[in-house]
């Protein structure tokens, strides 16, 4: 059928089929900038385009639906202010305060953001918070936690009005307010709590609170606002993501995906799906070869078991694998998936993690090429095994005046990156096969892959575009494999992305523990002895199974050493059994097993406070890790290599606790009654929790990252990285520190990531690793290429003024090369000079670096919630995070991960979970089910920064990005505990969960 | 699979395109299921440019056009309060702008918050052909792929009765867990639906006054189990809100 319609004031008349959606059709013709979350149901609103003015999912609408209507999409919104010789009309002013503002993490929503915006503006030039979270809760964003967009969008209507709003470019970085107060602090009792709805402020908080290190006011890019690097081009809703590409003849990829937890495949035909006009491929388990590896992507070798294939003759989840299906549309794809004829032998199911060792369970990994990493036993489900001993617990209990147990429980939980996995893969005119994919891991992607396709790793080349978030789900090679057997098959482009209920069903996902806690005590609050048991359930495949379960003792049990003697020699027992069962395998997710641990540890540390009378603050802190001490765990572990001890440089927990408390008005609340109660509404309790945390920054003696930097004719640089910016601004802070070093702006610093051809190795996106092991590398690159600029610059000012000067006399900044008495020459005319005039050489330069430790950031997590104690409703009302990742390169990225972590750990709290009936079928298959939280449900968030520096890195920074997901849920459980005396053991903390606690506590 | 498509703009040709025999012909209006794919093989009848969508007072009662969008009725001034909040637990802005008051009940589970206060309300609905008015708590119960073909024409609540709503959830905007809509009329008159599982809203009570309602919900939601709350969690939670919301006189 031919639909006529308007799409940016343009007529326009194409040839459409009634069952295309208008997002479907929008993107075959260019489209771009409305984008996919994976489903057909209107459940992200990444695919946002504005119908007759009015913002609709052009997902969940049929393209004939808008015939004779007007259609508005970001493309007609701004543009560029530089485009040659010809005029721009710029960035629209939304556009300009999100860019600015730091709105734009992965940028994937934020195309659906401006449109959004932009229709609430037009309609109310003046709107309240409250309106703009309204406007902006049809958007799902797994990235910022709305806090930025929010202020952006308030930011960009005040401007539109004409007000004045503050610029972030050379901000006054604000300090800390003196604390303990000399007056006492004024009564809260009678304001009231947080109703669930946000309270309007109509001020903006784009900027954190920065404890600042002295270090900090001598330098130029380093520690300053500074807008993302690919901003412009998001904000623009630029075809930079992987699905956005066109290619000549590309085939459409599906999976037939297993009906049944676990079972042989007894018999597979898939004559009549081939025979299916418009099918290119179909692949089972007995036309590819049969190779065995990890999915986890991580460096060589796998830390974990080898005992997946990518077509197997086995299944082991709901989800599983079956046949892989290329055909020259979607629809015929799916047709032929459903003419594959499948004969599965049901074999028993373990679906239960308490069942997977029992004597006589099922064997879910029977295969003869299985390969065993450490412990890991397939006869006993068991994925792997850790039993690590520091000191003797055995003696601290004997020491203990008290010993305290509890049991404890988190669920399985998922990344949800807005984008979906995707990848295209095709042969490129060498015949080298390029894969074009959304990771974490590109240099994984390229090694692991290679004996799988059959092809060497040098016939491989891994493009990593703008990725849509990732969160550790694309610390996985997931889906690459599938559409690069269809590209071997059928020697054409082929596209395969995940559609949502596959991420739900078919990806990976937090591991779920059960966690037994045991703690010696002394009377004055000495922690004589911790003890930590871990049930790990890795689901089906063991990919991370170890790693992250090692990290829950790793970080969790580190944090609490002792105190006096007990520093010297702690008394630690970690022991966890990580299992099989046939669920979906979990894997990578943010924070990486610390999230786990921290549920029990924090909530056994507030236990142990309130059943001895201690102050929950001062007994945490009395135990707490001190700087000069080991990690703990350094001297007994490390993820089944040789452990290197190390020393705690920097601990800022103390000054956290500090500023922590004070920003939430500890004083005025805890163990204040009247505070507790909310006049007017008996039923509702409010109470306020606390936990502390740590995790590493990037996994010492392994994690390399290598950088590249060139310098051009007008004096800007390339700066070439293999990390992998997956929404996070790592790009933004690499290139701030290349520009610190070099004495440009940032501006003149083009960063591209990464391309496997030609930017240098990095191990990828995970372990908190960017900003400190690849910034490092980029930092040294930058040093090197420095040298070269100021022995250039000091011949130069020598024979420009005839006065000796040396290149160690050289100082760069402004763009300029300063000799001692302030002569100067600029970048462009060293450029210049170097490429072109004389003694010509490219300027340039490579570096790597490993770091022989992994400084822990720490963070002191706030919660404040009112919970109804008739029907077991929470509200979370406040978080705040105090937190030590050293120095901030970037004040308004960095917080902007403090605020999207604590967004989803707020999930993780209270309403995120995957469950699975008898049978292994999953409840959740899309966002209706499984919640995300929107922009117009959010508790208010602060983050405070107290930096520290970390001296093994140049600026000494420390990892930021997964400590946020540590101390949400526990402070939130803690919370409940204070309001109501309800013990919550398992989280999510739902409604019925702390009910049924309050019915408990009621009984005792 | 959809095989046809028509935009009438008379009812009456709506009406015979919906009689026919083969294809199965069925009315299509925000889009927001029928877009997510149809198993069956279909012709679809577009609503957009019937006169059907259009909010008017009648005396005491609300007429509410079956195309008039959620979005429509949210902002509309003689919608309440209460469902309005309902509105918005219902669906985001962006579905609320394409997804029709009748399509969503057509389409409501147990845990739409719309159809839980429509219920309360107990909302009458027009429907062609025949021009049948029946009450939504008759209706819910028959919709099936049997009557796809009917088209509901108009929605009609009343306006005197006053309409609470108010849910337990695991976040503020999630689906409820327990949601419970009480309606009370002047006369006295009070009718309780309770939502949060199942396949459409109940009705657990419609009695001349306010006596009973507790044990009523907490009789209606026992079994009402499943994946995400137990049934005596749901029946004791509903019993608590009702309480409240019947103790909490008028506001």
């Amino acid at each position: 059928m031919i639909i006529s319609f308007w799409i940016n004031d343009e007529p326009k008349q194409w040839e459409i089929s009634l069952n295309d959606t208008l997002l479907t059709v929008l993107r075959n013709e260019g489209y771009f900038g409305a984008k996919w979350g994976g489903c057909q149901a209107g459940e992200c609103g990444a695919c946002t385009v504005l119908l007759d003015n009015k913002p609709v999912n052009s997902c969940s609408m049929l393209a004939v639906q808008a015939h004779n209507h007007h259609i508005r999409t970001v493309e007609s919104i701004g543009e560029h202010p530089e485009r040659g010789w010809s005029e721009s009309r710029g960035l629209h002013p939304i556009q300009q305060s999100l860019v600015e503002s730091g709105a734009i993490q992965c940028g994937y929503c934020t195309p659906a953001m401006v449109l959004a915006a932009k229709s609430l503006l037009d309609n109310q030039p003046d709107p309240s918070e409250s309106e703009v979270r309204e406007a902006l809760a049809p958007i799902l964003c797994r990235c910022t936690g709305y806090v930025k967009p929010v202020q952006a969008i308030l930011r960009a209507a005040a401007r539109q009005r004409g007000e004045s709003v503050s610029l972030f470019t050379e901000p006054e970085l604000p300090f800390m307010p003196e604390w303990p107060s000399k007056t006492p602090p004024p009564s809260l009792e009678d304001s009231e709590p947080g109703s669930g709805s946000v309270q309007p402020i109509t001020q903006t908080r784009v900027m954190p609170r920065i404890w600042t290190a002295p270090q900090v006011e001598s330098w130029s890019q380093v520690g300053k606002p500074e807008k993302k690097v690919d901003a412009i081009k998001l904000v623009q809703g630029k075809p930079a993501f992987t699905a956005d590409i066109e290619m000549r003849g590309m085939l459409v990829a599906k999976i037939l995906h297993s009906p049944v937890a676990h079972a042989r495949i007894k018999r597979i035909d898939a004559s009549k799906a081939r025979a299916l006009p418009g099918v290119a491929a179909v692949l089972t388990w007995q036309d590819i070869p049969r190779v065995v590896y990890s999915t986890a992507g991580q460096s060589d070798p796998i830390p974990g078991p080898l005992d997946t294939f990518s077509l197997d003759n086995k299944v082991r989840f709901v989800g599983d694998r079956v046949a892989f299906v290329a055909a020259e549309s979607e629809d015929i794809a799916n047709q032929a998936l459903k003419l594959i004829e499948v004969e599965y032998e049901a074999l028993p199911a373990i679906v239960d993690m308490g069942d997977a060792l029992k004597p006589g369970a099922a064997i879910i990994h029977d295969e003869p090429e299985y390969v065993n990493f450490s412990d890991s036993n397939p006869r006993q489900n068991l994925a792997g095994k850790i039993r690590i001993d520091i000191g003797s617990v055995e003696k601290g209990f004997a020491e203990a005046d008290r010993i305290i147990e509890g049991d404890y429980e988190v669920p399985k939980v998922q990344q949800s990156s807005i984008e979906p996995h995707v990848v295209v893969t095709y042969w490129d005119e060498d015949d080298r096969l390029v894969i074009r994919t959304s990771t974490q891991v590109p240099f994984h992607v390229r090694r692991i892959l290679a004996p799988v396709l059959g092809l060497p790793v040098k016939r491989i080349r891994v493009i990593k575009p703008r990725i849509g978030g990732g969160f550790g789900g694309k610390q996985e090679v997931l889906i690459e494999d599938v559409a690069a057997h269809l590209t071997i098959a059928t020697r054409r482009p082929v596209r395969f992305e995940y559609d949502r209920a596959e991420e739900f069903i078919a990806s990976r996902s937090r591991h779920p523990m059960r966690i037994h806690m045991k703690t010696g005590v002394k009377a004055d609050g000495t922690i004589t002895a911790n003890e930590m048991f871990a049930l790990s359930d890795t689901g089906s495949y063991g990919c991370h199974a170890i790693t992250v379960t090692g990290n829950t003792g790793q970080k969790a049990m580190a944090l609490y050493v002792g105190d006096g003697d007990y520093r010297k020699s702690p008394n630690i027992r970690f022991y966890a059994d990580v299992v099989y069962t046939n669920t979906p395998p979990a894997g990578a997710f943010r924070g990486y097993g610390v999230p786990q641990g921290f549920w029990p540890v924090e909530r056994h540390m507030e236990r142990i406070a309130r059943i001895m009378g201690f102050d929950p603050l001062e007994f945490r802190l009395k135990n707490a890790i001190h700087a000069g001490e080991f990690q703990p765990f350094s001297t007994a572990w490390n993820e089944g290599r040789e452990p290197h001890p190390e020393t705690v440089q920097t601990v800022g927990l103390e000054e956290c606790v500090r500023q922590g408390r004070a920003a939430i008005s500890w004083d005025q609340k805890f163990d204040h009654p009247g505070w507790h109660v909310v006049p007017g509404k008996p039923h509702l309790r409010r109470g306020i929790g606390v936990a502390m945390v740590m995790q590493g920054t990037a996994i010492p003696y392994l994690d390399m990252g290598g950088a590249s930097i060139k310098m051009n004719d007008d004096g800007s640089f390339n700066l070439l990285v293999g990390a992998t910016d997956l929404g996070t601004g790592s790009d933004t802070v690499l290139g701030q520190m290349a520009a610190e070093v070099l004495g440009v702006p940032v501006e003149d610093v083009i960063v591209y990531s990464s391309d496997t051809d030609f930017t240098p190795f990095d191990k990828g996106a995970y372990a908190s690793s960017t900003t400190y092991i690849s910034g490092t590398a980029v930092v040294r690159a930058a040093e090197q290429v420095a040298d070269r600029i100021r022995t250039r610059a000091a011949a130069m000012v020598q024979v420009k003024t005839g006065k000796v000067t040396r290149p160690e006399d050289i100082t760069l900044r402004d763009r300029q090369a300063f000799a001692l008495e302030g002569d100067s020459v600029s970048m462009a005319e060293i450029a210049l000079e170097s490429l072109h005039h004389s003694e010509q050489e490219q300027i340039m330069a490579v570096a790597s670096y490993k770091s022989p430790v992994s400084p822990p950031p720490f963070a002191a997590q706030f919660a404040e919630v009112t919970v109804d104690i008739e029907t077991g409703k929470i509200n979370v009302d406040k978080l705040v995070m105090a937190v030590d990742s050293g120095i901030i390169v970037n004040p308004i990225t960095a917080s902007g991960q403090i605020e999207g972590g604590m967004s989803q750990a707020l999930g993780y709290a209270v309403c995120e979970e995957m469950l699975y009936d008898k049978d292994g079928r999953a409840r959740e298959n899309d966002w209706k089910n499984y919640h995300i939280f929107r922009a117009n449900e959010m508790p208010e968030m602060e983050t405070i920064f107290v930096e520290t520096f970390e001296p093994s890195h140049p600026f000494g920074v420390k990892a930021v990005a997964e400590i946020p997901l540590d101390g949400v849920a526990p402070a939130v459980g803690n919370a409940i505990l204070d309001a109501c005396g309800a013990e919550i053991w398992a989280i999510p903390a739902t409604p019925e969960r702390i009910w049924r606690a309050i019915q408990e506590k009621n009984v005792k | 699979m959809i095989l046809e498509y028509f935009r009438p703009k008379e009812l009456n040709e709506a009406l015979s395109l919906l009689g026919r025999q083969a294809p199965l012909t069925i009315p299509l209006g925000g889009g927001t299921s029928l877009s997510h794919g149809e198993d069956m093989p279909v012709a679809v009848v577009d609503l957009q440019d019937l006169p059907i969508n259009q909010v008017a007072r009648q005396g005491n009662r609300l007429k509410i056009g079956a195309t008039v969008t959620l979005q429509t009725l949210f902002s509309h001034s003689e919608t309440s309060p209460a469902l309005a909040e309902a509105l918005r637990h219902e669906a985001t802005l962006h579905i609320r702008n394409s997804a029709t008051v009748a399509g969503s009940l057509v389409t409501a589970d147990g845990r739409s918050p719309f159809a839980a206060a429509m219920l309360a309300l107990d909302a009458r609905l027009t429907i062609e052909p025949g021009n049948k008015i029946i009450s939504l708590g008759d209706w819910l119960p028959q919709r099936s792929s049997r009557n796809r073909r009917d088209l509901i024409v108009e929605i009609e609540i009343p306006l005197q009765a006053s309409l609470k709503y108010e849910m337990v959830s695991r976040a503020p905007d999630d689906q409820p867990i327990v949601c419970v809509a009480v309606c009370v009329w002047p006369s006295g008159r009070t009718r309780v639906a309770l939502g949060g599982s199942g396949d459409a809203p109940i009705l657990a009570m419609d009695g001349p006054e306010a006596n009973g309602a507790e044990a009523a919900v907490e009789n209606a939601y026992i079994n009402a189990a499943d994946a995400f709350a137990s049934g005596e969690y749901r029946s004791q939670a509903a019993k608590i809100l009702v309480k409240r919301m019947l103790s909490a006189g008028e506001k």
